[in-house]
């Protein structure tokens, strides 16, 4: 059963920009990878998914719920990491979470503590002083404390270090045996791979392609196997470079980044900045 | 349709911008009621009639028989309408605008909290500052004068006074709060929150020089709170303030449709 579904969703900023004529749904207990370069879309089609924009033509529902209608009611169940994220400057990170609590009548009973331990987030100073990493995991607890079902992630991981980073996977994963229902977009194809079972590539506003992980990789990994003089030899070989030893023989795999891929699907991408 | 948690926290971060704006009018409220003497209503007379054309502009109208008509042209001609203004439009810009200027506002829209329910909280927010403002200045008023002018103040007249000032501002704040929950920049903002009312005032201040700017008076709001003619309890001038009051109620109704209905880009 679907638990996100969007149907037709159009939204013309002008100049190429905006989302057009996007479908696509995400299943109960689904981590869905949204990738897409900056200024894809992402972000907008999240917006409409939050309530915050008004769909210009088609629908998107969550529980079969209108976004736009019917968002206080989404929210309840909803956790949201905002791409840009700002909270109110004056407070401190632990005051904020208190009013957040508050604000949303959670109760004590939440997993506030467990989540700033987890990620090492001392709340105490004052937001306006924080680096641009505290602020992001002070958006992670503020979006996962409340235990949401679903959650909507915009580049959840942006700022962190790649060690927040991978305390951050793990969670999606915990979350996901859990049977969450998670949506994360990002401009990195190796963070969405280890955490998503399907993905969709979205670039300049339209939907590329929807697949499953394996699937992708299988598209767009190849892997080659080479013989080495030495067994010794070899198992350095494939230390170095990842691969899989087999006595002499050694295969590694080659990923493609997400530039490439893109290539693969629209060609040189017109319109397209080269480097 | 209000949630009490916001509603605290937009209170207490009131209290500066309070603080500083009832000692302002303190001060001019303690001097100017402190003026009202015989004696020095004659320095205040000359002062009319040394340059008519400036303090006319500024509401302040010799002759004044009554401690309570006194204040009623020094006091409410200008600075309890210029110090109030500035507080609103301060603050209404404080309570949306900016944070949908700055991101903030994304905390409050992602939770299970309708938006009418969010700008409403606000509204009222609004709505008790500019009526703690004035309460304040009431009581104020009502100490300074008894303990200057024993039994010289006619306090339910003041009352009434101070009743329409109360509908002047909280119409000048509907105008603030709307511009608040229209624009997502605080530029523009501040821009129509500040400009409209400066702009009125300036038209008021025209009018009130007399002559051929006279008919300036038609195209200002200022013109509905006459604080001479409610003191007189001249049927207009109360007419003019049930006028601010269903006007207020408009602009706030207004602003909570357009923000609930707006795109926020968060």
């Amino acid at each position: 059963m679907s638990v996100i579904q969007i149907e037709n969703l159009t939204r013309d900023y002008g100049k190429g920009k905006g989302v057009f004529d996007l479908s696509f749904h995400i299943d109960n207990g689904e981590v869905f990878g949204f990738l897409g370069p900056n200024g894809a879309g992402k972000t907008t089609t999240i917006r409409h998914l939050m309530g915050f924009l008004k769909p210009a033509a088609g629908k998107c529902t969550i529980d079969g719920l209108d976004c736009w209608k019917e968002r206080e009611k989404i929210q309840a169940r909803l956790g949201y990491i905002p791409g840009e994220i700002s909270f109110f400057d004056d407070m401190t990170g632990t005051e904020f979470l208190q009013f957040m609590a508050k604000y949303r009548k959670i109760g004590k009973d939440n997993r506030q503590r467990e989540l700033v331990e987890r990620f090492d987030l001392d709340p105490k100073g004052k937001i306006k002083k924080m680096s641009k990493g505290m602020k992001q995991k002070l958006g992670i607890v503020s979006a996962f404390m409340h235990d949401p079902d679903i959650l909507l992630l915009d580049e959840p991981t942006s700022g962190l270090d790649p060690l927040m980073q991978n305390c951050f996977i793990e969670l999606i994963a915990e979350e996901k045996k859990r049977g969450k229902t998670i949506l994360m977009s990002s401009h990195i194809f190796e963070e969405v791979e280890k955490t998503c079972d399907r993905i969709g590539i979205i670039r300049q506003g339209k939907l590329i392609v929807t697949d499953t992980v394996e699937a992708l990789c299988e598209r767009h990994v190849r892997s080659y196997t080479v013989a080495l003089e030495t067994e010794s030899l070899a198992s350095a070989f494939a230390k170095d470079f990842g691969g899989v030893c087999d006595g002499v023989a050694v295969t590694v795999k080659a990923k493609q980044n997400l530039e490439e891929i893109f290539m693969h699907y629209y060609g040189s991408g017109k319109g397209e900045a080269s480097c | 349709m209000l949630n009490f948690e916001l509603y605290k926290r937009e209170m207490k971060g009131s209290i500066k911008l309070l603080v500083i704006f009832c000692m302002i009018i303190t001060l001019y409220i303690s001097v100017i009621i402190g003026m009202y003497d015989p004696e020095k209503m004659k320095v205040f007379d000359g002062f009319v009639d040394a340059m008519p054309e400036l303090m006319t502009a500024v509401g302040m109208k010799a002759g004044a028989t009554t401690l309570l008509g006194f204040m009623a042209s020094y006091l409410y001609g200008f600075i309890l309408i210029v110090f109030p203004m500035i507080f609103s439009i301060l603050r209404g810009n404080g309570l949306v605008a900016k944070y949908v200027d700055n991101g903030s506002m994304v905390s409050l829209v992602a939770a299970p909290v309708k938006r009418v329910t969010i700008v409403f909280t606000q509204m009222t927010v609004m709505v008790s500052d500019i009526f703690l403002l004035l309460l304040y200045g009431t009581l104020l008023e009502c100490i300074r004068a008894e303990s200057a002018y024993p039994g010289e103040l006619d306090i339910k007249t003041l009352l009434i006074l101070n009743t329409g000032l109360l509908c002047l501002h909280l119409f000048i704040g509907g105008i603030t709060f709307l511009a608040s929950c229209i624009f997502s920049s605080t530029k523009h903002s501040v821009g129509f929150g500040a400009g409209i009312p400066t702009l009125m005032l300036v038209l008021q201040m025209l009018a009130n020089e007399g002559e051929s700017a006279e008919k300036f008076k038609y195209f200002t709001f200022f013109t509905l709170f006459d604080p001479n003619g409610i003191v007189a309890k001249e049927n207009g001038a109360l007419t003019g303030v049930v006028i601010l009051f269903a006007g207020a109620v408009m602009l706030y109704l207004l602003g909570i449709v357009i923000f609930d209905r707006k795109d926020l880009y968060l």
